[in-house]
């Protein structure tokens, strides 16, 4: 029996881990991939202050920190399954059974796509796909390539691909359909990238003058529409293109791009071969929640979270006695946001083992939470906080909906 | 290859085609949808599909309303071979 | 072909260098042990990786993070193993899962 579980070694279940062993629990931290860090792994990019975040460093600061604390690591260890019993937490994995009254999932988020005709071909990818290989594993996805969906995401990693000397041949649409929808609608890209214009990662400061930021987004709105596009440190970005099919016999060999209308409909005849060797697909990130669910925790969708996210309030707590969530798997946001809800986690978990006089911490923490969102270098939703209310005032109904049958329950009522 | 060839499920080859085809037929939610067709059903367990299922059945179909997961999530979430089966 | 990328300008220079040996569909390749097999074959310019069961079209590796199960080979006789979370070692023998003989939709 370990005091405390954590699913997930990214930001938030690494800072959580921290915590707990901070605070004197025993903790076992277990992950499927091979390393610890998540997506931090792969991340890279130039704050405003001129340093960069870079990714390994900072996950590796996190592990070091964790081992150092006496925090027991399962790498590469796949979890199937979770279950409760008499307020007990057994977590199977493809070697191991464990045990825990505290069990926090940190599983972060899984990449949706946005299907192509020829996108089972080897050599496309998701975006996620091309930045764990440039960053982390340093072998270049391709040597020319085609990024396919526009969003604050995708243009972080275009950025970072171009970085380590692989060509982005277009940064461009995908044709719209009933999965792609809005995401292959010039218009409604163009208005998305504009509501977070205002925290444009920093590159637009690094690889133009300080006022690029601006010019950038001047001479999108001025001359709408360019049908070559915009360059962005050299990539072109093409709202007014979607990629129609990627082509190959047995790999990818090229893709067909279309010039598209406001509406994202193809104008025909405007078709072009564009020879390139890999393909990004980048729908965007949703919470991964399938442990949560398999474990009965109460869902609701909030879209502005990115997806179904499960039932929690500030504390990180879930309905679910001993059961914690932290970071993307509550909502799609930056590595800093995770890790400071990763901290209120631990923190939570801490006091559930027994530990009195934490609530001015966990206060704190919650506090700490705000502001970082508040400074969030990069946003993946622009009305990240309404998302957040929407889940508290769920949570609040949930849990009054609960008190009201429990009063029914103790006069003989029907719950 | 025309856009409704086009693979939507990976795992079990399911088509746009199919997909839109079934979903328009039976007005179905993205639960029923899976289990016509079968995407989502194969080795990933969804992952990959799941959101693409879930939008073709809010469009075709009377999912409109939802708030809470429509497509269900059941153990293992990773396949497990039969050797580790046995314990 | 695709390379690595030995010297980046913010991450600066690749200090691994421990080469293993490895074997895929029976032929010899070298990668940096630890490395995930995805990385080695595809810094060995290999991109395809198994072939659909049913199908028989060719697959590589799609989320590059253990959610799609698109990069699963053979390891030393295991099937099923994702290539992208599984890192290399020493004489790994890997094999491409491909098409498999009779299939129910024919």
């Amino acid at each position: 029996m370990d005091n405390a579980i954590i699913i997930g070694a990214g930001p938030a279940g690494l800072t959580a881990a921290v915590t707990c062993a901070e605070k004197g629990l025993d903790v076992v931290v277990i992950d499927e991939y091979m390393r610890a860090g998540g997506r931090l792994l792969g991340q890279l990019y130039e704050e405003p202050n001129g340093n960069w975040w870079n990714g390994i460093k900072e996950s590796t600061k996190l592990y070091k920190k964790a081992v150092d604390l006496g925090v027991n690591f399962h790498l590469n260890t796949a979890v199937n399954n979770i279950e409760n019993s008499n307020g007990i937490w057994t977590i199977y994995t493809e070697r191991e059974t464990f045990h825990t009254p505290s069990l926090l999932l940190a599983t972060g988020a899984a990449e949706a796509p946005v299907p192509v005709p020829g996108w089972t071909l080897p050599g496309v990818m998701s975006v996620g796909a091309a930045q764990v290989m440039t960053n982390v594993h340093r072998v270049k996805p391709g040597e020319r390539g085609v990024i396919i969906g526009v969003n604050v995401l995708s243009a972080a990693i275009a950025m970072e691909l171009q970085l380590a000397g692989v060509e982005v041949a277009s940064l461009t649409l995908p044709k719209t359909n009933q999965m792609t929808q809005d995401a292959g609608k010039p218009k409604e890209v163009l208005d998305s990238l504009l509501h977070v214009s205002h925290m444009a990662p920093s590159p637009f400061v690094r690889y133009g003058s300080k006022l690029m930021k601006n010019d950038f987004m001047k001479k999108l709105g001025v001359n709408f529409y360019p049908k070559k596009g915009v360059k962005m440190w050299d990539i072109p970005i093409q709202l007014r293109k979607a990629v129609t099919k990627i082509y190959g016999e047995d790999e990818v060999e090229g893709v067909t791009l279309a010039t598209i209308n406001a509406d994202g409909e193809v104008v025909s005849g405007s078709e072009e071969h564009i020879p390139v060797d890999f393909v990004c697909i980048a729908g965007g990130l949703y919470p991964l929640a399938e442990l949560a669910a398999v474990a009965g925790c109460p869902f609701y969708l909030v879209e502005e979270l990115g997806g179904y996210v499960p039932l929690h309030n500030e504390r990180m707590e879930s309905p679910l006695e001993g059961l914690y969530v932290a970071g993307n798997i509550t909502g799609i946001e930056g590595a800093k946001v995770a890790a400071a809800q990763g901290r209120t986690a631990g923190l939570s978990m801490a006091h559930h083992a027994g530990m009195d006089e934490l609530d001015g911490e966990i206060k704190n923490s919650i506090e700490w939470t705000e502001q970082t969102r508040d400074n969030a270098h990069i946003q993946f939703h622009p009305e990240i906080e309404t998302g957040r209310k929407k889940i508290l005032q769920q949570w609040d109904a949930y849990q009054s909906n609960k008190k009201r049958s429990v009063v029914s329950n103790s006069r003989g009522g029907i719950t | 290859m025309k856009e409704d060839e086009m693979i939507i499920c990976r795992c079990e080859e399911v088509s746009y085609e199919e997909l839109k085809t079934t979903a328009a037929k039976y007005k179905c939610s993205a639960r029923e949808l899976k289990l016509r067709t079968r995407a989502g059903m194969g080795y990933c367990g969804g992952r990959s599909c799941r959101t693409m299922v879930d939008k073709i059945a809010a469009t075709s179909a009377n999912d409109r309303n939802r708030t809470c997961v429509s497509l269900k999530y059941q153990p293992p979430i990773r396949p497990i071979s039969f050797k580790n089966l046995g314990g | 072909m695709t390379r690595r990328i030995l010297d980046h300008p913010i991450l600066g220079k690749m200090e691994d260098n421990n080469y293993v040996s490895f074997t895929f569909n029976q032929k010899g390749y070298k990668g940096l042990e630890n490395e995930s097999l995805a990385a080695a074959l595809l810094a060995n310019g290999i991109r395809t990786l198994r072939h659909h069961e049913e199908s028989g079209s060719p697959r590589g590796i799609y989320c590059n993070i253990g959610h799609c199960y698109e990069c699963r080979v053979s390891v030393d006789g295991q099937q099923g193993i994702r290539a992208c979370l599984t890192p290399v070692k020493e004489g790994m023998t890997v094999e491409s899962d491909g098409q498999l003989p009779s299939s129910k939709r024919r």
